[in-house]
Order: C-alpha cells, then sequence, then structure tokens
C-alpha cells in the first residue's frame, strides 16, 4: 500500500485553506456546493472553479446558535466552517435540491455569511422529455445568473468543461476497475484522500494529478490485497480514519455507495444533441443517492456493485439524522439480509469513538464475515 | 401511559370539528365499500382538488398522524417502526404512519373506522424527504395500488418563474390522465371549475378568519386551530366551505362584541412550526397567565388565493406554493411571513418550537428569532421538542421556561 502515491492529493486536502486562497488571490472566483448533484460542468464552463464545501473536523461551538443539534454533522460543521470564515472566497453557492438540511443550509448561509449568489436548482425526479426541457430552462436560468456575476456561457466552454470531467470520472472510474480486480496499490485511506482532493483542487490540475497517479500505479506491481472484501454505503466519508481502522482490522474497502466515491462519477457523462442536453442526460442517469429514488431501486444496483466487485457485506457508514440514507436502510437491510448479504449500520456523530467504538462494532463484523 | 391532553376551545363551531373529522373518514372507509376509488396523497396540494371534482376519495396519511396522536395510538405505533429497524431520528410522521399501516390496520384496527387500503397512491417527488420516503413506504405495504409518480420543482415562492409553472400544469395533467386510466372515471372540467371555486373560497373564508385573530382581545387562538383539518382534507368542498363559513360567522361575532378567547388578555404570543400533537394543552399553557397563543406559522400554507377562471393553472400554482411557504425551502420568505403576522397580530412574545421530527421547519428558525428580535423588539423562547414524539419532549423544562418567559414579558407591560 502506498500511500505517499497519494501525497499530492492528501496535500491539497489537509491545507485546503491555502489552496484555495491561493487560486482566489488569483483571480479566479469560486461557487461553492454541498452535494454532488450540483452541475459542476456549467459552473466550470462559466469560468467559476466550483468547490464541494467540506465539513470541518473541529468541534462545533458558533453552528449551534444557527442551527438544532438533531442536523447531521457534516452540515453542522459545513456551518462551523462558515461562521469562521473558512469560505470569503466564495461567490456563492449552487445546490442541486437534494435533502432537506442542504436546502436549509444554503438559505442560512445566505442570511448569516453571505455572497452574491444562491440558487436551489430544482432537479426533476422523473425522467421525461418535459422534466428535461424543464431542467434546460432551470440549466438556462442558472447560466444567466452566474452570467450577472460576470460568468460567460459559450457552447463550445461547456462542451470543454463536460469532456474534462468525463475525463476525470473515467480515469477515476479505471482505478475503480483496478480496486475490483485486487490491482490497485492504494489504501482505502489514501483512495478517499485521491477522491476529496476532486472536490477541492481545480479540475485542470486535478485530472493530471490522476494522470500521474496512473503513470505510477503502472510501474507498480499487480499484487493482491488481502483482507475481507466490503462495500461502504452512506452519504459523505471524510474522515479516512474509518478506512484505516477497517483495513487495518483485516477488512478491505473494495466497493462503495458514496458521495465522496462511486456515486458522484457514475455514469462519466451523458449523451446528447449537445453539451446541456449531455448534462442533464447524466443527471437522469446518475447512480442514484436515496434521496432522489426508491430503495426498491437502489436494492439491485447495490447487489449488482457486490457482484462486480466481489464485496461480502456491507457497511452503511451514515451521518446521524441523515433522513435520506436511514429510512432507506431497514429495507435494504432486510433485503441484504435475506440473500445471506450481511451489513452493519454505524451512524457518525461528533460523539462516536471512532478508535473505540467504531472500532469494536468493525472488529465483530470482520469476525462474523471471515 | 397518560392520555393526551387535548386543548381547550372556546369557539361553538370548534367543537362541531370532531363530527366533521368522524364523517370524513366515515366517507373514506364507505368508499371502499361502495367501490369509488381511494387515493392516499401527501398534503397541500393540487392532487385534492381533482379527486373531489372526479368523484374520488382521497386519503391523507400525514393527517392521520394527529388522529393516532390524538387517540394515543403513537407509541403503539412507533414500536412497530422501531422494531422494523427504523432510526428514532426520523420525522415521527413517518414513524407513526408505517408503524400504524404494519401494525393496527394489519389487525384491521385503528380509530374512526382506520384508513381505507389504497386503490391509488399519489407518490410525491417533491416536497420533504420524510415525506417522500413514507409514500415509498407505502407503495412497498401496499404492491397493488397503482403508483402516480408525481415530480414537482422545489422552488421558493418568490422564484416561481414560466418554467417551474409549466412543469407543474404538465404534472398535473399528467396526474389527470393517469387517473381516467386507472379509474375509467373522467374529469368534468365543468364541475372541476366549481371545485376550484369552491376550494378558492375556502383560502377566502380562511383569510378572513385569520384576520379577525387581529382583534384585540382575539377571539380565536392557536388552540383552535383544529379547524385547519377542512382545509387539509376538504378543500374543494362545499363542506369545508359550509363549516369555515359558521366559524367566521362565529369569530366576526366574538370579536364585534369583544369576546376574547380568555377572559383577560395580557399577553400575546406567536407559535412558530407544527404543534406538539400529543399534548395539544400546552397551546393553552399561557393562558394562566394571561398569555394566549394569537397566531401561528403553520395557517400560512393556506393563505393563497388560487385562479379560478384557470383551474389547472390555479391548481399547479397551489401545488407549487403551499410547501415552500412553511418549509426552508425560502427562509427570507417564511421570516417575511412571520414578521408580518407579529406585527399585525400584534404579538409580543414567539414560542419557536424546535422541533426534532421537522428539519425543513425547523432550518431557519434561529434567523427568524433574530428578525423578530431586532427588527421588531419581539423576544422569543425556543422549545426543544417534537410534534409527535414525546420522548423529545420535556414538561418540566417546558414549564419553568415557559413561567419565566411569561414572567419576563409581563414585566414588560
Ligand atoms: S449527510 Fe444526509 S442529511 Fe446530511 S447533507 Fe448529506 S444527504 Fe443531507
Ligand atoms: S419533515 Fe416536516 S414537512 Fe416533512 S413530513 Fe415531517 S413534519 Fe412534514
Amino acid at each position: 500500500m502506498k500511500a505517499e502515491m497519494a501525497a499530492p492529493f492528501a496535500e491539497i486536502v489537509q491545507n485546503e485553506q491555502e489552496y484555495l486562497t491561493r487560486i482566489a488571490s488569483q483571480g479566479k472566483r469560486m461557487i461553492g456546493y454541498f452535494c454532488t448533484y450540483t452541475p459542476l460542468e456549467l459552473i466550470h464552463a462559466m469560468g467559476f472553479l466550483p468547490v464541494r464545501i467540506t465539513g470541518s473536523s473541529r468541534r462545533a461551538e458558533k453552528a449551534y446558535s444557527l442551527m438544532p443539534s438533531f442536523i447531521c454533522p457534516y452540515m453542522r460543521g459545513v456551518l462551523e466552517k462558515g461562521l469562521c470564515g473558512d469560505y470569503g472566497f466564495l461567490s456563492g453557492i449552487v445546490q442541486g435540491y437534494t435533502c432537506d438540511a442542504a436546502c436549509g443550509m444554503v438559505n442560512i448561509w445566505e442570511e448569516n455569511i453571505g455572497g452574491s449568489l444562491f440558487y436551489s436548482l430544482p432537479l426533476p425526479y422523473n425522467d421525461s422529455p418535459g422534466s428535461r426541457e424543464f431542467m434546460r430552462a432551470r440549466l438556462r436560468d442558472l447560466a444567466g445568473k452566474l452570467e450577472s456575476l460576470g460568468g460567460r456561457y459559450s457552447e463550445e466552454a461547456l462542451n470543454a468543461s463536460v469532456a474534462l470531467y468525463e475525463n476525470i470520472r473515467t480515469a477515476l472510474l479505471d482505478l475503480y476497475d483496478m480496486r475490483y480486480r485486487g490491482a490497485l496499490p492504494l489504501s482505502a485511506a489514501a483512495f478517499l484522500q485521491v477522491i476529496l482532493a476532486g472536490f477541492i483542487a481545480s479540475p485542470e490540475d486535478y485530472l493530471r494529478m490522476i494522470r500521474e497517479l496512473m503513470s505510477s500505479l503502472d510501474r507498480e506491481s499487480d499484487q493482491q490485497r488481502g483482507g475481507v472484501p466490503l462495500l461502504v454505503s452512506g452519504s459523505i466519508i471524510e474522515n479516512p480514519r474509518f478506512f484505516e481502522i477497517i483495513e487495518d482490522r483485516g477488512g478491505r474497502v473494495i466497493a462503495d455507495d458514496l458521495c465522496t466515491g462511486y456515486r458522484g462519477l457514475q455514469p462519466p457523462a451523458g449523451s446528447g444533441v449537445d453539451a446541456m442536453d449531455a448534462l442533464i442526460d447524466r443527471f437522469m442517469k446518475r447512480f442514484p443517492c436515496p434521496s432522489r429514488i426508491r430503495a426498491v431501486e437502489r436494492l439491485p444496483l447495490l447487489l449488482d456493485l457486490l457482484q462486480a466487485s466481489g464485496a461480502r457485506g456491507v457497511l452503511f457508514l451514515l451521518q446521524k439524522f441523515c433522513t435520506p440514507h436511514l429510512a432507506d436502510h431497514p429495507m435494504l437491510y432486510r433485503e441484504m439480509n435475506a440473500r445471506g448479504i450481511p451489513s452493519l449500520e454505524v451512524e457518525i456523530e461528533e460523539s462516536l469513538d471512532v478508535d473505540g467504538q467504531f472500532l469494536t462494532r468493525i472488529e465483530s463484523f470482520l469476525e462474523i464475515l471471515r | 401511559m397518560e392520555q393526551p391532553t387535548k386543548s381547550k376551545k372556546r369557539l361553538a363551531t370548534a367543537k362541531e370539528l370532531s363530527a366533521i373529522i368522524i364523517e370524513y373518514y366515515r366517507e373514506c372507509n364507505q368508499a371502499r365499500i361502495e367501490g369509488r376509488p381511494v387515493g392516499w396523497m401527501p398534503p397541500m396540494n393540487g392532487a385534492i382538488e381533482i379527486f373531489y371534482a372526479m368523484g374520488l376519495q382521497p386519503v391523507f396519511p400525514e393527517n392521520w398522524s394527529p388522529i393516532c396522536a390524538a387517540f394515543g395510538l403513537t407509541p403503539e405505533n412507533f414500536r412497530v417502526t422501531e422494531q422494523m429497524g427504523y432510526s428514532q431520528d426520523l420525522c415521527g410522521y413517518l414513524r407513526n404512519i408505517n408503524g400504524y399501516v404494519h401494525g393496527l390496520m394489519k389487525q384491521g384496527g385503528g380509530p374512526l373506522g382506520g384508513l381505507p387500503e389504497p386503490d391509488i397512491i399519489i407518490s410525491p417527488g417533491a416536497g420533504c424527504i420524510p415525506v417522500m420516503k413514507i409514500f415509498h413506504i407505502l407503495e412497498e405495504r401496499f404492491p397493488d395500488a397503482k403508483v402516480f409518480r408525481a415530480d414537482l420543482p422545489q422552488v421558493a415562492v418568490e422564484d416561481i418563474q414560466e418554467d417551474h409553472l409549466r412543469y407543474a400544469v404538465d404534472e398535473i395533467r399528467r396526474l389527470i390522465d393517469f387517473l381516467a386510466e386507472t379509474t375509467g372515471r373522467r374529469l368534468d372540467y365543468d364541475r372541476l371549475e366549481e371545485v376550484v371555486i369552491l376550494s378558492d373560497r375556502a383560502c377566502e373564508l380562511w383569510d378572513e378568519i385569520m384576520a379577525f385573530r387581529k382583534s384585540i382581545p382575539t377571539p380565536f387562538s392557536a388552540a383552535e386551530i383544529g379547524i385547519m383539518f377542512v382545509m387539509v382534507t376538504r378543500q374543494g368542498t362545499r363542506t369545508a366551505v359550509d363549516y369555515l363559513t359558521r366559524v367566521r360567522d362565529e369569530v366576526r361575532e366574538r370579536s364585534r362584541a369583544g369576546i376574547g378567547v380568555i377572559e383577560n388578555e395580557r399577553v400575546r404570543l406567536f407559535w412558530d412550526n407544527i404543534p406538539p400533537w400529543f399534548n395539544m394543552g400546552l397551546l393553552n399553557y399561557f393562558e394562566g397567565a394571561g398569555g394566549v397563543m394569537v397566531a401561528e406559522t403553520y395557517s400560512a400554507a393556506w393563505s393563497l388565493r388560487l385562479n379560478v377562471k384557470n383551474p389547472i393553472e390555479a391548481l399547479a400554482m397551489k401545488s407549487l406554493m403551499s410547501y415552500p411557504m412553511v418549509s426552508c425551502v425560502s427562509i427570507k420568505k417564511r421570516k417575511e411571513m412571520v414578521l408580518r403576522a407579529c406585527r399585525d397580530y400584534h404579538i409580543d412574545g414567539a414560542i419557536l418550537h424546535s422541533n426534532k421530527s421537522c428539519h425543513p421547519i425547523t432550518l431557519g428558525q434561529m434567523d427568524i428569532k433574530r428578525a423578530l428580535e431586532n427588527e421588531l423588539g419581539i423576544p422569543s423562547l425556543v422549545i426543544d421538542g417534537d410534534h409527535m414524539d414525546e420522548r423529545n419532549f420535556s414538561l418540566a423544562q417546558f414549564q419553568t421556561r415557559a413561567d419565566a418567559f411569561m414572567e419576563m414579558l409581563l414585566s414588560k407591560k
């Protein structure tokens, strides 16, 4: 496991603030987002850097004064950082309407932290010519708003951005393939750093970095990594310690259904008569988040992932209070169980002792799987 | 278990409500017997009027939760849900209805004859996540029901544009086609127009009633707000209009005669968020010290008018507006509405129910609190609670804090 290969990615993640401040000082403007259901390609094409607002590892202090304690720790961390001024360089937030917490946070941010543009993009739940037309109208409206901030729209630029993000996603999915084949010499924790850096870095830099990583991987031998293969399902995972513990204790994260992972990548692009069409097509065909779809429809996709990756069990690593995931979990658990697939649910909260409670639960889960 | 505490209602018409509730649920069950198709649907949308216009029976699983709470069934429903592995952190409406359909309902039980099984499920893509997930659960529980996957843009009321409306209109038309196909009944557009006129009339009466709450003393308080039952379940019917007319007349009378809900009204209060259905008596709690709950956020959901000249568009607009007006889709709008209400109703203090069961209504409350203080000088009290789950509420703590708050408000008088 070559953690050092992921070092440039980890460095961006650890020095997010410096990295983004530097970009901002070069005159680049940035738009924040929470959820991968955000039209990054459009934002990028119009001259802005889309930056995913990450949670905070700090203890929340300020955030409690503006938000109740029963909102997911991710959003609490987000608000804490926002209130501490960490994102002063953002021109605003564009967010695909997914969960209620994200919807509320766009508003709270606007009220308390400020910026010039706050945009919740209503994403259709159905795929039909009408819903696609509606989404197109909304994206055009968003483009208009970005124009009023000084952005410029052109079909060529959008085409280029769609292609750029497609290349990134394709490259990352190649890494997933290698992982399934046991040919990825990266620990899950290191791999998470690779993914997380993509939410911060400019896509041009990021693609270059992934390509460099891939060529260094080519020089590595295809050594099989041991451990009980697992699929991890949940929303956002930012702390690599979870994965370190799993792999230290004889597990191996081989596949995921995370928005800090596979869910944001599949498919790499859509198709259509023009770039906007392709963008919409990708939204419609995305590997779905529970905030968008029924558990019964996610189930076969998760079963396919299990099969493709060879994972023997599922770890539902959920953010506490995260309604979309918590509401789907009982049904998924029941169906997995009926198929003899063991699963474990752990909720991430501030009080969760990762090296204590989490470790103990993982150990006993892995015991069952061995 | 203790019996749920009901609110004290002072209007004669508020007391008539139980008959209306009983009759509604009797009608729901009768529909099943008569072969009138039953459709389960989320609250506050234009499908209600279409159902009534087509002679179909709308049923509202969310509304069933307050009924379960009033009959003390919530703990049992929660037990069933939790046994199925659902987290206690999920919205109490979801946990209650899931427990009911998998527990009591299967045993053929429940108050008021229980809920009739659905022939049709209107499963929303819109509104909040819990409401969407409630319907996913229901689809699974009633596999024989025909499912309409509704879609609706999530948009702040102030941002509604042509394309939102067009999409919502298309969805209403698609719903009409779906209903015609599944039930074999055609929609008579003249009848729809009548229904929409009735619906609009109900909204108009609603606003009239609410306006009388400006009177000092107020003839109507949040403890009487159960009248919204007809807005939830009966919009577009004569029943709603006739009933609201009687309420309006009574409230008008009391207002003219200067009769308040309590004898010595000293402090006027505002309630934000869904009330605690398991203990509606809390809405009367402040009355001992002369405090009346004059107004609340929730009633804003029906404070809109329908363009009766274009019924389909009116229903599309209603569907687009109702939920965002009371949730966090636009905190700006909600803040504006709360401030306006507090000004219009001469409010002295606000009770902000920080409701663990409802993220969308609770998010943004602190911004509302600040605006009340800064812009109107109105102090607020934040109460930790839950609209369904008594376990997330401490009566003792509520009383201590409420008493101190009242004392403070009275000292300013
Ligand atoms: S973790 Fe869950 S609740 Fe939190 S923002 Fe993501 S989807 Fe929403
Ligand atoms: S979260 Fe709030 S709006 Fe949604 S179902 Fe629950 S009570 Fe209703």
